[in-house]
């Protein structure tokens, strides 16, 4: 059931048609975990608390230092030296008193990731570097968890939204490894995929519109257009290929 | 036959910010070699010393991926292509 007040607040979105009281009701149910507390995270976790979704998990092991404020936007001068997801949690508690905000404190690795996932329906990507995308991709398959992807690099974004074993996963797009190096970041490249992957998130929950799955959305900041992708799922990828049972 | 290629920001530095660019070829192999050898800047970040692909570079035809087909898939006059690198920062 929704209060009063929580009526109040969501009244412009339960006014869209076939979204509802039902659908805020859904998103007050959903527990979603925000994998990393940087510039997609910021823009993700403060959509997500906006429009009330109930229970978010903020996972990051970083420490907001200087040259991540021209992008991570719930991450201020005051709060250089402190973790990100205490600073995340404390602007999204105040954003929204409504929404259960956890915070925790560590690093994503292979023995680590399926404990970070327990409980939730649904995992956010919002990572800075690809062996880590690629380890929630492979625990959003093995536990059957809609996986929301998005990337950036300077004026360039990417988001795709990851149905297990009913659409193409991360490794249907990206084969091998990138290195890992500091990457360039420009603030509204990370604002606008960040957007992007929180309304896939509340369009899955809420059961509204059309996924982007099986299509990998590019955006191009400088030339200010949008590619869409069609991605295929292939046999030989090395998380989704051969299917569920050979997994 | 001339192809369009469209070039994300990531990859215009080697184009001079051009963000679409038209190529000869019958294959997407020699819309690569037109390419490279219009901006030969383009080749240390696509292809290796055997002209292969690096696996971290796609290739979509009318947004279609070639992963699967090969270099040597045929283009036709109208194609469009995207050069798609991984990237990661988040």
């Amino acid at each position: 059931m929704l209060t009063p007040d929580e009526r109040a607040r969501y009244d412009r979105q339960i006014m869209i048609e076939g979204f509802g009281e039902a659908g805020q009701r859904r998103l007050k149910k959903a527990r979603v975990v925000v994998a990393g507390a940087g510039g997609l995270g910021s823009a993700v976790a403060t959509y997500l608390a906006a429009a009330g979704i109930g229970w978010i998990r903020l996972v990051d092991h970083d420490v907001v230092e200087p040259g991540n404020l021209n992008r991570q936007v719930l991450h201020w001068e005051r709060d250089i030296g402190r973790k990100k997801v205490v600073s995340t949690a404390e602007k999204l508690g105040q954003l929204n008193s409504h929404v259960e905000v956890e915070a925790v404190d560590e690093t994503i690795t292979e023995t680590s990731v399926s404990r970070l996932v327990e409980g939730c329906d649904l995992i956010v990507d919002a990572v800075d570097n690809l062996p880590v995308r690629y380890l929630l991709n492979r625990v959003a398959l093995t536990r059957s968890l809609p996986f929301f992807h998005g990337a950036v690099h300077g004026f360039e974004g990417r988001a795709m939204t990851v149905i297990p074993w009913e659409s193409a996963c991360l490794g249907c797009v990206y084969r091998g490894a990138v290195p890992e190096t500091k990457f360039p970041a420009i603030g509204p490249t990370p604002a606008i995929i960040g957007c992007i992957q929180a309304t896939e998130v509340i369009k899955h929950v809420a059961g509204m519109g059309r996924l982007l799955t099986d299509r990998l959305l590019v955006y191009d900041g400088l030339g200010m257009k949008f590619s869409e992708l069609g991605i295929e799922r292939q046999g030989d990828c090395k998380f989704c290929g051969g299917g569920r049972e050979e997994k | 036959m001339s192809i369009k290629v469209h070039i994300l920001p990531y990859l215009q530095y080697h184009t001079g910010g051009k963000d679409v660019v038209v190529v000869e070829g019958n294959t997407v192999s020699q819309c690569l070699d037109d390419l490279t050898r219009q901006f030969p800047g383009l080749n240390a970040v696509l292809l290796d010393s055997s002209r292969k692909l690096f696996d971290y570079v796609d290739i979509y035809v009318n947004g279609e991926s070639i992963y699967g087909q090969g270099l040597t898939r045929p283009v036709r006059e109208g194609d469009e292509l995207h050069i798609i690198l991984m990237i990661a920062g988040g």
